[in-house]
């Protein structure tokens, strides 16, 4: 028993043996567990009224409902983010409809699995960009991918 | 037992201790040990310990194979602008220029620098046979990758040896009509039946669940006022509306999403093809 757990490690040893092409270098590292609400800009632009209510609407969601119920929403961002960010980027009626779409999207309890990239945090991630009727924005990322959307 | 081999263990240390006479007379550190131990950082495929080695040796010594091989690990480790670099600084009069002209092809290919690829392409036709004859190949698969016309199929295929024409054929025929879905086509199909749209772009699970939230609130919206629950009714229609309307974008989102997918998935297989075929050019033999 002991030898063949000696052979294991030394053939473990070998067989992913380091091969690195880069060098190493010092890494940060951060093992404080990110809050979503810390992340979450509850500013209102008071310059555009319809933006303002709507935003208004979003910081009562996320102060009333999201930040005391936790982190539940399985994208990245989360569809109340996803909502703020596309009105922001597109327009209000353009940004309605892409959440509307997006919440039908995150109905779909079944289907997620291996039809989204992953975030770090195991969010499917599902950016803004894909759904803003420009081709030339959407940057397909295959769904098993991992990636780090900081 | 214990005590044999206790003694066997130390009669093996004494008798093979390490005697430093012999290594005193060797200079570990000669260009020749350099470029040695360089080689053999290059065969256990460790590159950029590799370069190192063989950039310490140049300052020492000159060496055509040693400075090709620098530009071939940087190949080999995927830092394709830095390969090219050093594949454009072997000088014309190196027995590896003619095979560094084309891994210079290859790395700004792989690069993704079409222009400078085609430029320099431009410079070996006429000039050296074997180059062009080795590149035509990659040039006529970079008219794949770009959205530049493509040439005839038959000039196109002319260029490829028999055994690859059949692969070739079909990711010349995907390039000329790629199997895109319609945006329109699909916003249409789900302005007709909500999730339809998404049916047609293969999301089949999100079609399922657009039709039940814009049917459903329609039948919830329809049967409150039918109740003479105004406000309900309102409510409910408003949302069905809301969801309706959502499906028919996220169908033309969706067919613009497959379109990307689609054109990800050919520049995958083509280049996993052209990696199998290692781009048309010679394999180098430099490790046993």
């Amino acid at each position: 028993m002991k030898i063949i757990f000696i052979i294991l490690i030394l053939s473990s040893t070998y067989l992913w043996a380091q091969t690195d092409w880069v060098r190493w270098g010092k890494a940060d590292y951060s093992y404080q567990q990110k809050d979503p609400s810390f992340e979450r800009n509850y500013s209102i632009d008071s310059q555009n009224l319809g933006r303002a209510a709507l935003k208004s609407f979003a910081d009562a969601y996320w102060i009333l409902i999201s930040d005391v119920d936790g982190d539940n929403c399985s994208f990245s961002p989360t569809c109340s983010n996803f909502f703020v960010q596309s009105v922001e980027k597109t327009n209000i009626v353009q940004g309605t409809l892409m959440f509307f779409d997006r919440f039908t999207r995150d109905m779909d309890i079944f289907g997620k699995l291996g039809q989204y990239p992953r975030v770090p945090d195991g969010h499917y991630y599902d950016p803004i960009s894909l759904y803003t009727l420009n081709p030339r924005k959407i940057k397909y990322i295959p769904p098993p991918a991992v990636i780090n959307n900081e | 037992m214990k005590n044999l081999i206790i003694y066997l263990f130390l009669l093996t240390s004494f008798s093979f201790s390490q005697n430093k006479i012999p290594v005193r007379n060797i200079n570990l550190f000669s260009p020749l040990n350099i470029k040695i131990f360089g080689d053999y950082l290059f065969c256990q495929k460790d590159y950029l310990r590799a370069i190192g080695e063989y950039q310490h040796y140049l300052t020492m010594a000159s060496n055509d194979t040693v400075e090709f091989k620098i530009a071939l690990a940087y190949s080999e480790m995927s830092d394709f602008s830095k390969a090219a670099e050093k594949f454009a600084a072997i000088r014309s009069n190196s027995p590896f220029y003619s095979d560094a002209e084309m891994e210079l092809m290859k790395s700004l290919f792989q690069a993704g620098d079409f222009f400078e690829f085609r430029k320099n392409f431009q410079n070996v036709i006429g000039k050296n046979s074997t180059a062009f004859s080795k590149t035509i190949s990659l040039y006529n698969f970079s008219f794949l990758l770009t959205n530049n016309p493509l040439p005839a199929e038959q000039e196109f295929l002319g260029a490829f040896p028999k055994e690859d024409l059949a692969k070739v054929k079909n990711f010349y025929e995907w390039k000329e009509n790629p199997p895109e879905k319609s945006p329109v086509t699909a916003a249409i199909l789900s302005a007709i039946i909500p999730g339809a749209g998404k049916f047609y772009t293969h999301k089949y699970a999100d079609g399922i669940w657009a039709f039940i939230a814009s049917v459903g609130f329609a039948y919830l919206s329809y049967d409150n006022f039918h109740a003479k629950h105004y406000f309900r009714g309102w409510l409910f229609g408003g949302l069905a509306a809301g969801f309706y309307a959502g499906n028919v974008y996220g169908a033309a989102a969706s067919a613009q999403i497959y379109n990307a997918k689609i054109h990800f998935d050919f520049v995958s297989d083509l280049k996993s093809f052209l990696d199998a075929r290692n781009y048309f050019l010679p394999k180098f033999k430099f490790c046993k």
